[in-house]
């Protein structure tokens, strides 16, 4: 049984930072005076300011693990030199000016400088200005957006204890304070669960009691990265990761081991990659236009790992190095991998999972039925999820968000199977769509 | 008396007038497709009554592109972002 405590090796965590650092000053030097606009895949536009503003986050974070490594606080503060200009520029002044709504969101990267120990008090007035205008209040936003917006003021004009008792009641309206829909919800409202999660634990400077306890709140961002591991999104699978350091010191089995994989594949790739990043693009381009081209489209990716690894450098939240097998039970993980190989062997995560040994593989067991059954949901194999429900119980491995919203699901198509319309004489039946979905075999 | 009205009818004889030309629609979508796709809001076209018959959504990309890139060859270019 492996109870090692270890954990990872703090400097290849900086390594690791100090390469987002890198190609943040290219991104600097590169998107930020205009941004990138992509006429083949317009898809790929990117707004200076969202890069500025990104840019400006992983620096705030990179600075929390500055303190005690002088190779990184060297890269803040180039990168942030770099940044100044933009954050500061006549567009961001001139946008306070015209959209006071936006305020604080074209100030964000003003607003981190700041507190990395660069002012500017002429920057500060025409944002008061802004923010005190009528217009200030001009834009709904979702709770986890609502939950930036308190994050930035906090951040510019200090806590206040009244915004943070609203600011909690904000937290309980977002998506942490509520199940995800794990099984067909979007890539949207994933982003909505992480980012609230990042405005709620603020890197750890003052953060917010969570809504529900931890457990609870892990559970979901396991449930949710079995299935962006498996889509290799490590763009989202990164933000879900960030759920265990900023919140705790712990890391669970398959958390670990999703750090394990994004770490595995930056290393293979040299940065960690977003399918949005197409090497056949890349090797028709040249010059400037190749380099717009791939920072544009890895840039968000390779800050996320640095989020990742800043994050773990945080005192005590480093990942393990072995995965625990504390609570592993023999045998769990090749029964569940049987049906995973036969429709998808040749996945990033199972490279990682082959270095295992069987009783770290059992330890993850539960992360494996996860993707198995986020597989079969895709598949509307019903049949398939009720048998990986049964391989589950016998398992003792169903006591998790995704296991649950598949009962629940399940027990929706049966109802819906059995409801059939009553007809009048001469009419054909009209099977419900969710039937016709469910013909090829569920048991219900 | 029910104001309910059979939106089905009204789209079959909207049809039947073949004032809509669906050609010209594609040629349309084709043309302004691209900075469309880009707007904050959804958009939608309207066809010449108080509904909208016909609505172009935006559709969820999904993941694009089909999975990441085969990681040897995104190796050969990665030393280009740290440049």
């Amino acid at each position: 049984m492996n109870t090692s405590r270890a954990r990872w090796d703090t400097r290849d965590l900086v390594r690791r930072l100090c390469h987002a650092l890198v190609v943040a000053r290219q991104v600097v030097d590169q998107l930020a005076p205009d941004g990138y606009a992509d006429s083949e895949q317009p898809s790929n536009n990117l707004r200076p300011e969202k890069a500025i503003s990104e840019t400006a986050l992983l620096l705030l974070a990179a600075e929390s693990a500055a303190g005690q490594h002088p190779e990184v606080r060297a890269h803040v503060e180039r990168v942030a030199q770099r940044l100044i200009p933009y954050a500061r520029s006549e567009r961001i002044k001139l946008a306070l000016c015209m959209e006071p709504a936006l305020a604080l969101d074209y100030a964000h990267a003003h607003i981190c400088l700041a507190r990395l120990g660069y002012p500017d008090q002429d920057f500060d007035a025409l944002l008061r200005q802004s923010v005190q205008s009528q217009a200030f209040t001009g834009r709904e936003r979702p709770p986890h957006r609502m939950l930036e917006q308190l994050w930035s003021t906090d951040l510019w004009s200090g806590l206040d204890v009244s915004r943070r008792r609203s600011t909690s009641a904000v937290a309980r309206l977002s998506q942490l304070n509520l199940p995800m829909d794990l099984l067909n919800g979007h890539r949207e409202d994933i982003y909505a669960f992480t980012h609230a999660l990042l405005y709620c634990s603020r890197f750890n400077l003052h953060p917010l009691q969570l809504p529900r306890p931890r457990r609870l709140i892990l559970a979901e961002a396991e449930g949710a990265l079995a299935r962006c591991l498996d889509d290799q999104d490590y763009d989202l699978a990164g933000e879900l990761l960030l759920a265990w350091p900023l919140t705790g010191k712990s890391w669970s089995p398959a958390a670990a081991f999703g750090f394990r994989v994004l770490a595995q594949v930056e290393d293979a790739a040299g940065f960690l990659p977003a399918p949005i990043t197409r090497l056949d693009r890349v090797h028709r381009l040249q010059g400037l236009e190749r380099l717009n081209y791939l920072l544009a489209t890895s840039y968000h990716t390779v800050y996320v790992m640095g989020l990742l690894c800043a994050a773990a450098l945080l005192p005590g939240r480093a990942p393990p190095v072995d995965i625990s097998t504390e609570d592993a039970v023999r045998g769990t993980a090749s029964r569940i991998l049987n049906r995973l190989d036969a429709s998808c062997p040749d996945m990033h995560w199972r490279n990682e999972l082959d270095k295992m040994d069987h009783l770290q593989q059992d330890a993850i067991a539960g992360l494996l039925l996860d993707i198995a059954m986020h597989r079969a949901v895709r598949q509307r194999d019903f049949a398939g999820l009720h048998t990986l429900l049964q391989v589950g119980c016998a398992s003792n491995l169903v006591d998790s968000p995704v296991a649950s919203q598949v009962a629940e699901m399940l027990g929706r198509v049966a109802a819906c199977h059995r409801a059939r319309p009553v007809l009048s004489a001469g009419m054909e039946p009209v099977a419900p769509a969710c039937e016709k979905s469910a013909a090829s075999g569920s048991r219900h | 008396m029910s104001n309910r009205v059979s939106h089905q009818e009204i789209v079959r004889k909207l049809l039947e007038t073949k004032s809509i030309d669906f050609n010209a629609i594609g040629k349309t979508v084709a043309e302004i497709g691209p900075s469309v796709s880009l707007a904050d809001e959804p958009w939608d076209m309207f066809c010449g009554t108080m509904r909208t018959f016909l609505r172009l959504y935006i559709l969820n990309p999904g993941t694009p592109g089909g999975g990441v890139e085969n990681l040897g060859g995104l190796r050969n270019v990665a030393e280009e972002l740290e440049r």
